[in-house]
């Protein structure tokens, strides 16, 4: 059977030495041990560079002249895929527009309520993601200055509301002070950027369902917290909220109030039919008031002026009107007398009716608005001029109120391809996979070269 | 722990040297294999040296040697006469052993790897299956296919049918 081969094993394997390989033994692991933590040191170090040290390279410092070149992009593009945020370094700077809206890259993957911010002066994007659906120009707020925002953060426990600095990418948290407050979300900016409106929502039934609503004014560095108002929830209390030098407006149901930046009230009025506070701009430069009224029974808006004490009609102005819109929202006004305002596209596949009576906020609601646009209503022309267009799907909008002002309009070249955030991920995970092939493959390397140098022609070991 | 290693490959050397040169059939690349394995070993030593060290060597040693010959590190070397570290005295000891050696040479790593196993360790197809890595079936094939071709290149290496092995 097999007996002749167990004796030929053992007489080949008695003439066998035992081989004196012990302390290249020692040597091979111990030069395994250094490769293998060289490598994880190296691994590190590449992780560190690559996801710590390159966004902080070559950081500028904002230029302070951006403010100056600040206009406004005559169209606006989705942000790329990848991206910066808006905390990345370098630092964005002052931004003239902010969005949000329904496309993809607007909601993340998880419909995160991303914010597409645009840089003063160019066509620099960064994003921001705030959780969830929460609009530009109504719950995400660029400053007049276009260098801070303004969003609802928090959780109901401790609701807040943080200003992000887009000029250093950092973050001021200002805490509710209003007790049992669950929500708070900025509604306003003070012209000087130096005070912020903000809306608490506060349960008043054990059971939470019923609410009221807490109008307050409030100092950037959170010192200050006065109380402008409060109400039921349903009145909506700062559903729209203008600013000027010294007084403040605001809406709450069918009612304008105004007044000091103290709180204290310097006059109300009720709304006429049809008729809502224009928007953050409504403030003329001469102290009157703009209401955005639609004509009864069409999708037909015009801006008029009343008197901030009475509501009273106060001169007339020769805007042309906008049409096939839900709504408009004035941001403010332009050096050549024009307003400029937010015209909100229809979706053809809403229910809803737009030449009826509908609440502002259904009107402006994300699945009512199929895209916005920036139009200019300048005294004595015809028709509108459309200054800014947007993707579909972009349904929400806020401009700075110094872009505004400045009246400079710049042509735009948003971005296309993907962003420096997808290349360093890229090329990270590239590093990771280098990185693991090298450290698998170490031994392997290790033991070709030694057998290499092992194998080199030289005399053989004889017997 | 590095006396108690050094202690271990002192004692454990010779034989584990003897296996080596079975498998490759070469001093070098036993040497090679020897060398490689107890590195392995050192670097695990803290962790293995209460249980069975040289257990755990032979078994890195069966699977590197059929490692390296996946990957072609090491190149089957057929040489035209074997070689021969113990002086040329033809005798038929001698003669036996260069038949083995040209013999196992022929023969794939694994199995190779079974016949030294099961032949010279004297294990189970099942031990031998639980230091491969692998089923009894499979060992069951290589062992008969190794026999097999044995018979073809070396018929005095092996004769009759094969034995039947204990589970």
């Amino acid at each position: 059977m097999t007996a002749r081969l167990r004796e030929a094993l053992r007489v080949a394997a008695d003439q066998v030495p035992g081989y004196p390989v012990y302390e290249r033994a020692l040597a091979t692991a111990r030069r395994s041990r250094r490769r293998r933590a060289t490598a994880a040191v190296a691994a590190l170090v590449l992780v560190v560079l690559a996801g710590v040290a390159l966004p902080l390279a070559g950081t500028p410092a904002v230029d302070p002249a951006t403010g100056a070149r600040a206009a406004l992009p005559d169209r606006i593009g989705l942000p790329p895929l990848g991206t910066r945020h808006a905390s990345d370094r370098p630092a964005l700077g002052p931004a003239s527009v902010i969005f949000t809206g329904q496309a993809p890259r607007l909601q993340g993957w998880n419909e995160d309520g991303i914010v597409g911010v645009v840089s003063a002066d160019a066509d620099r994007y960064r994003i921001f993601s705030i959780g969830y659906e929460a609009p530009a120009g109504d719950q995400v707020l660029l400053s007049p200055d276009g260098r801070y925002v303004a969003r609802p953060a928090g959780d109901s426990e401790r609701p807040r509301v943080d200003v992000i600095d887009l000029a250093t990418g950092g973050t001021r948290r200002l805490p509710s002070r209003v007790a049992d407050s669950v929500l708070t979300t900025p509604v306003g900016w003070s012209p000087g950027g130096a005070r912020l409106v903000v809306r608490d929502t506060v349960p008043v039934a054990f059971d939470g369902a019923t609410y009221r609503s807490v109008l307050s004014i409030v100092t950037l560095d959170g010192e200050r917290w006065s109380r402008l108002a409060s109400g039921a929830q349903e009145a909506s209390f700062g559903s729209v909220v203008a600013f000027s030098a010294d007084r403040l407006a605001y809406q709450y149901g069918r009612t304008v109030a105004v007044t000091d930046l103290d709180g204290r009230e310097l006059s109300s009025f009720a709304l006429p039919v049809e008729s809502w506070l224009a928007g953050k701009g409504a403030w003329t430069p001469d102290g009157r008031l703009t209401l955005a009224t639609r004509r009864p029974g069409s999708t037909e808006w015009s801006l008029r002026q009343v008197d901030a004490r009475t509501g009273s009609a106060s001169g007339r102005l020769s805007l042309p009107a906008v049409s096939g819109v839900t709504a408009i929202r004035l941001l403010g006004w332009r050096p050549d007398s024009s307003a400029l305002v937010v015209a909100y596209q229809p979706e053809p596949a809403s229910p809803a009716r737009f030449d009826q009576p509908l609440e502002l906020d259904q009107r402006v609601a994300y699945g009512h608005v199929r895209s916005v646009r920036l139009l200019a209503l300048t005294p004595g022309a015809a028709e509108p001029r459309t200054v800014t267009t947007a993707p579909e799907q972009v349904l929400a909008i806020d401009v700075a109120d110094e872009v505004v002002q400045s009246g400079r309009v710049r042509d735009a070249e948003p971005p296309g391809g993907v962003g420096l955030r997808f290349w360093l991920w890229t090329g990270l995970v590239g590093v990771l996979v280098i990185g693991l092939a090298g450290y698998w493959s170490r031994g392997w390397r290790a033991e070709r070269r030694e057998r290499r140098r092992r194998f080199r022609p030289e005399p053989r070991r004889g017997g | 722990m590095t006396e108690t290693f050094h202690e271990f490959v002192v004692h454990r050397t010779p034989a584990l040297s003897r296996t080596a040169y079975l498998l490759t059939g070469d001093h070098q690349l036993a040497e090679d294999l020897v060398q490689a394995a107890l590195a392995r070993t050192y670097r695990h030593w803290r962790r293995i040296r209460g249980g069975d060290p040289e257990a755990y060597v032979r078994r890195v040693m069966y699977h590197q040697q059929i490692s390296w010959w996946r990957r072609r590190r090491v190149a089957e070397r057929l040489e035209a006469e074997p070689t021969d570290r113990t002086g040329a005295d033809h005798t038929e000891t001698t003669a036996l052993r260069l038949t083995l050696t040209a013999a196992l040479r022929q023969l794939t790593p694994r199995q190779r790897a079974v016949i030294v196993l099961r032949y010279y360790e004297d294990l189970t197809e099942a031990q031998v299956a639980e230091v491969l890595g692998c089923s009894v079936g499979t060992v069951k094939r290589h062992g008969h296919d190794a026999v097999r071709r044995l018979r073809l290149i070396a018929p005095d290496l092996v004769d009759g049918t094969p034995e039947r092995s204990p589970r």
